[in-house]
Order: structure tokens, then sequence, then C-alpha cells
């Protein structure tokens, strides 16, 4: 892999993280606010909000280092009518700006929350369709190990998983805070903080299901369509794909399981950071693996 | 019809002998990397052991032949599709430029070509691929790649006409499958071509083609 490889591996790794992000954080949100009143889900999304923009931001700074400069961002935009890159261009930068917005309005409570609602769940929608985007840029048909509907599918469970173990270690982030200044407060948001857990818990259980459930569908394409590439995944890199496997495993699966049980009872507080920041730390590496594979492996058709 | 300029190519006399490349690169003053026209040995067959001396190796549906090849100037140019600059155009006459003005060198096009007619050069920060040596055809002369060839096997024409004249060929192996980009390009097939996409051959040295 090239330099410019490695700088599009990191724009759609955190570009999908930071949309899943607020997709999970606009779920979350509701559910609290459903709970306990829009004052509970403010203060137990404001803080992690934060996130969202500053990962996006680098996103777009790394995709740069393969737009070359600057100025070639606009210049990359004219051709909308069929280029996907063009297209994801444009939906990265709106997603970015929109998102800012949003955050910006919930912080400084701007308007009314109905209006914060809806702008949040457009920046959401954004954001969603920029994974497509992200995806559709690969759907070359002269590029086999890419040009499949598992490119999508990976992308969004991608997108899902990062986004939901990002927002769980958040999530307790931002309670150990409100718990040290204010215990009663904190005592609120813990109920909300065990439920949104357990749902992120399962989520990832899902997910990982659909990521392993895809993996014989994708290597049986290889298999048809992309010999070379499939050559390349088991021989060279056989050791990567497995490792990456047993890490989204023990992240997405093991330890998932583990933030399901401890969110359920009470008192065990402690063990959610351990729990929540280790999770998404292995599930970081093991997507961020992957991804590498989904660019190390592709050979294109012809000469 | 539309107009198509296309080359022709006839690989049942090729010699590999690169000549074509050499001149191309010339004219162009291509730096080391980059070739636009390039020449592909493919081989197969393989060898067997003779029936009566199993230690005697005879050789069995051995064979070689060369592929003379450039930008395709397709029908269907993939590189003008992905190309988030609109630098790729076609023209009437159906040639495919690039305008290295408008090149962000993203290198989208490089993935998307099943040719390996794009080339970035990394010292301008921009795509290029042969440009059908244009100033040299509005006089009216052929490229020079045709013109270097010591066997005449190349030339240029009406896609049109020289199919009415050689035939529908345009995807031998080592080449991709014709479908994926419609390359303007008439071929006169080796009598041991492989059609494209069912190969059982491979490119010989592809670092030197
Ligand atoms: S051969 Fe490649 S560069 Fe040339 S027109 Fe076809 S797709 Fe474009
Ligand atoms: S490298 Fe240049 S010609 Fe190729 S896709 Fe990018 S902008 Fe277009
Ligand atoms: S037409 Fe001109 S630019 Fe194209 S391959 Fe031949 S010599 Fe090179």
């Amino acid at each position: 892999m090239d330099i410019r490889e490695w700088a599009l591996l990191i724009f759609t790794i955190l570009g999908q993280l930071a949309a899943g992000a607020l997709l999970v954080l606009m779920i979350v949100r509701a559910y609290a606010a459903a709970k306990a009143g829009v004052k509970e889900a403010d203060r137990m999304t404001d803080g992690p909000l934060f996130m969202v923009v500053p990962i996006m931001g680098l996103a777009l700074l790394s995709s740069l280092l393969h737009l070359n400069n600057l100025g070639n961002v606009v210049k990359a935009v004219p051709n909308l009518g069929t280029s996907w890159l063009s297209r994801e261009v444009v939906i990265a930068v709106t997603f970015v700006v929109i998102a800012g917005v949003y955050t910006l309005m919930q912080w400084r409570k701007i308007g009314p929350t109905i209006l914060r609602d809806i702008i949040g769940w457009i920046a959401t929608l954004i954001g969603l369709v920029q994974t497509y985007a992200m995806a559709m840029v690969y759907m070359i048909r002269t590029q086999p190990s890419w040009n499949t509907i598992t490119t999508p599918i990976t992308f969004f469970a991608t997108t899902l998983l990062l986004g939901a173990l990002a927002v769980a270690l958040a999530l307790v982030i931002n309670y150990n805070s409100i718990q040290k200044k204010d215990a009663k407060a904190g005592e609120k948001q813990l109920d909300l903080l065990r439920g949104a857990l357990q749902g992120i818990a399962i989520t990832a259980i899902i997910l990982l299901g659909i990521e392993f459930l895809v993996l014989p569908f994708y290597m049986a394409h290889l298999g048809s369509a992309a010999l070379q590439s499939l050559k390349i995944m088991t021989e060279t890199y056989g050791l990567t794909l497995v490792i990456r496997l047993l890490l989204v495993f023990l992240g997405a699966g093991v330890l998932a399981t583990y933030l399901y049980r401890n969110a359920s009872e009470s008192g065990k507080e402690k063990t959610l950071t351990i729990l929540s920041s280790s999770a998404f730390v292995l599930v970081l590496v093991a997507e961020v693996m992957g991804r590498f594979l989904f660019y190390a492996t592709h050979v294109r058709i012809g000469l | 019809m539309e107009k198509q300029l296309a080359f022709y190519f006839d690989a049942s006399a090729c010699t590999g002998c690169k000549a074509c490349a050499i001149a191309c690169k010339d004219r162009s003053d291509l730096p080391v990397g980059i070739n636009w026209r390039k020449v592909y040995q493919y081989e197969g067959g393989g060898w067997v052991s003779h029936p009566e001396n199993k230690d005697l190796l005879i050789p069995s549906n051995l064979f070689v032949y060369s592929v003379s090849t450039a930008c395709m100037h397709c029908e269907k140019p993939i590189c003008m599709e992905v190309c988030p600059a609109t630098a790729i155009t076609k023209r009437e006459d159906g040639v495919v430029l690039i305008d290295n003005t408008k090149c962000i060198g993203c290198r989208y096009c490089e993935w998307a070509c099943p040719y390996g007619a794009v080339q970035f050069n990394e010292e301008k920060g921009y795509m290029t691929k042969c440009d059908f040596c244009q100033d040299l055809q509005a006089k009216g002369q052929k490229p020079v790649c045709v013109d270097a060839c010591v066997m005449r096997v190349l030339d240029v024409g009406e896609l049109d006409e020289l199919r009415a004249k050689y035939g529908n060929v345009s995807a031998i192996e080592p080449l991709p499958t014709s479908d994926l980009t419609e390359p303007a390009v008439v071929i006169t097939p080796h009598k041991h071509a492989q059609t494209s996409g069912s190969g059982t051959g491979h490119i010989l040295s592809v670092e030197e083609s």
C-alpha cells in the first residue's frame, strides 16, 4: 500500500466512525428524551456530540493527502454527473458543515429543540449517504474485489460498529465526569447510561454476526471473480485476516457481552470504563486491519 | 454513426521488437517508468514427458505472441467516467484526451482503466497517456508508433472502416474483455491467440513490457 491508500484508509475509517457516532448519538438521545426528558438527554449526549466534527475534520484532512492540495478539493467537484469521487467530496463537506451547525446549535442551545433535532437528523442522514458514496467510489467494474455488494455492506457495518462503540466509550466518560461533579445528577443519568450501553452492546454483537456472515460470501466472490485478490488475501495476508477476525470477535463479541452484563447489574460502573474503552480500541484496530486488506488485495482487471 | 478513430494491430505478424514503444517514448520525451505504448509478450503451454521416455521433456502447445498496446480511446472510456475533475474528455473524432491543467492527480482513473494506459507523472503531478499523436494526425501524418513499426503491423483509421477490412476482434489475451470499456481497436489475432477472459497463459516479464 502506498501513502495515498493509507490516506484513503484513514479517510474512510474516520469518516465512517464520525457518521456512525452521530447516528448512534441521535438514537441514544431520542431514547433518553423519551425516558427522562430533553434536559437529561442534553446532559447525556451534548458532551459526546463534540467528537463528531473533529473526527470528520481529521478524516477530511487525511483525504487532502490524496487530493494533493486544498485547491484541488474544488477542482474535484465538477464531475457530479458520473464520478462518485466528486459526489463523495461534496457529501463529505456537506456532512461536516451540517454536523458542525448542529453541534453549535446544541452547544449554545440556539433555536427550539425540535429544530435542533431536525438538523441533527439531517446531518445523520447525510452521514449515512456519505458511507454509501464511499462504497460507490470503489464499485468500479474493472476492480472485481471491490465491485461487489459486500463493499457497501461492510462499509455500513463498520460505520455502525465503530460509531456504536465510540459512543459507548464517550457516554461512559461523560457519565464519569457528571458523577464526579454532582453525584445526584449522576444518579439520574446512570439508568439512562445503562440502558444505552445495553442497546449498544446488543447492536455490536449483531453487527459482529453480520460481518462473519458476509465473509464467506465475500471469499466465494473473490474465488469466482477475483482469484488474484483471493491469493493475496490468503497467501500474503492470511495472518492479518485471522488476527482481524480474532480482534473483532473479542471486541464486538466477548467484551460487548461483558459490557451488556455489567451494564445490567448495578454497582459495576467502574468496569464500564475499562470494558467500553477496550472494546472500542480492539474493534477500531480490527476495522483498520479489515480496511487495510481491502486496499492491499485489490487487483485491476487487464493490464 | 459517430466518428471513432481507432488503432489497428496485426498480432499475427508482430515480432515484439518494441520499436513502436521506443518511438512513442522518444516523441513525447517520456520519463523513466512511463510508457504510453507497451508491448506485452504472452506465453502459454508447457512441457510434458515423452510417452516412451519419461525423462525426455517435449513441448506441448507451447506458444508465445506479442500484443502492442496503448490507450484504446475507448467508446465507453471508464477513465473519463470516474475522473472527478472532468480532466478527461472524448473528442468528436473519438480521441480521448487528458487536460493536465484540470487533472488533480488523484489517480482514480488509474484504478479504473483496464489497459494500464493512464500513467502518473510524479514530477509534474498529473496523469498522462497516449494522445494519439493528435498533432501529427492533424497534419495528415501517421502516429510515430505506426511509422516506426518495422513489420507494418500498426495502423490507425476509422473504427468502422477497420472493422470492415479486418474483422471485429478487439480482445485477445492478455487484454481485458471489451465489454468493460469498448476499446477502439481492431486486432488480427495471432494463430495461437486466446480469447480475453479465457486465457491459460501469462505475461512474460511484466516489468519489461
Ligand atoms: S484505454 Fe483506458 S485511458 Fe484509454 S480511453 Fe480506455 S479507459 Fe480511458
Ligand atoms: S488523476 Fe487526473 S485524470 Fe485521473 S481521475 Fe484524477 S483528476 Fe482525473
Ligand atoms: S499514437 Fe502517438 S502517443 Fe499514442 S502510442 Fe502511438 S506514438 Fe504514442
